[in-house]
């Protein structure tokens, strides 16, 4: 199955019902299938932090739902993971399209993507990154499971390794 | 007008409906007022009570659904108001008490003090319904139309800074957990 594909499938069989989203080349490989797919309901935010509040906010009406931005808009949703996600307990999957790696054109992608890692296990966020296509599965389940069982958010690291390196041309 | 006196006809007009309270005054004299289940007490996170309302509009799109928002913390967000315009949830009321001042921190004042318009700022991110009320009386001939009709409302209040109540005791957690207990699909 494309990783695509194997997201997707994963999002639905943990009823994850709304994904809120800056878009982003990576993420937009996903979303560009969930919003044409009813049983999500999809909110673009203007602003990372946005979206992490907004499913933050349908989580506490019931209903559960996940975070889609790239690494450079990372930084944007701490404010929101720290003193709502994180202290009110709140699960929250996060998908991050990686920019600062293999390939990168962009100079400014290097040091926005590089410390996230170190910031995620700082704030005691636990993230995972799937790097070949049949291990997309069992680590989105996971993660998933992971953030809806101890009610934190969760990060799936998405590398161009996996995802394949966005060029200059592009 | 007093926020307090807001609070209180907000309270009298509404039964087990979900309110999203800013930090800092708004949610201490929401508590004060009345502390329910349905009451959510933001802390921190400054900014995102619109956004966290948002959230609690698309997922219970049969209740109305009050936020109760600062005009510091609305100005730190304003992208929030095109992402409410563009959902467009028929049942989201956003209420901004805007005292023009950053009262938590010692009352400097923010940018609606110099002529910034809260509700002209709502009206071009494309809310559809928005009032900006000065009175009690005013305040509370919009609220009536917010909840009789569908939104979504953003009424910017002027309100007169007067002090606020105090801190809620109840737990962040707890407050999610109660929270969401009032939702049947939690």
């Amino acid at each position: 199955m494309h990783w695509t594909d194997s997201i997707i499938e994963s999002l639905r069989a943990h009823d994850i019902w709304l994904i809120s989203y800056v878009p982003d080349a990576v993420g937009w490989q996903v979303l560009s299938k969930l919003e044409k797919d009813d049983s999500f309901k999809t909110v673009p935010a203007a602003r990372e932090e946005e979206a992490v509040a907004i499913v933050a906010g349908a989580y506490a009406a019931g209903k559960r739902g996940a975070v889609f931005v790239q690494s450079s808009g990372f930084g944007n949703t701490v404010n929101s993971l720290a003193q709502l996600a994180i202290a009110h307990r709140i699960p929250v999957p996060m998908f991050i399209g990686m920019r600062g790696g293999l390939g990168e054109f962009n100079p400014v992608q290097v040091p926005s993507a590089q410390p996230i890692p170190a910031i995620l296990d700082a704030l005691q966020i636990q993230h995972y990154a799937p790097e070949r296509e049949e291990d997309v599965t069992k680590l989105v389940d996971g993660s998933i499971e992971l953030a809806l069982a101890s009610r934190m958010p969760v990060a799936v690291l998405l590398y161009s390794g996996l995802v394949g390196a966005k060029r200059a041309s592009s | 007008m007093l926020r307090r006196d807001g609070i209180k006809a907000l309270l009298q007009r509404i039964d087990h409906e979900p309110i999203i309270a800013n930090l800092g005054s708004a949610t201490f004299d929401l508590y004060e007022e009345q502390d329910r289940d349905a009451n959510f007490y933001t802390w921190g996170a400054m900014g995102m009570a619109s956004s966290i309302g948002l959230g609690v509009a698309l997922a219970a799109p049969d209740r109305k659904v009050f936020v109760t928002d600062g005009d510091g913390s609305l100005l730190m967000n304003l992208g929030s108001l095109g992402t409410i315009a563009r959902q467009a949830p028929a049942n989201l009321v956003h209420i901004v008490w805007d005292n023009h001042q950053w009262a938590e921190t010692g009352g400097q004042p923010t940018h609606t003090s110099t002529g910034t318009d809260l509700a002209a700022i709502a009206t071009g991110a494309g809310i559809p319904h928005v009032a900006a009320v000065s009175t009690l009386e005013g305040f509370e001939e919009a609220l009536d139309r917010a909840i009789s009709e569908d939104g979504p409302w953003c009424i910017v209040v002027d309100v007169e800074e007067a002090g606020h109540g105090p801190r809620p005791s109840v737990h962040v957690e707890e407050n999610l957990l109660r929270f969401r207990r009032t939702f049947p699909s939690a």
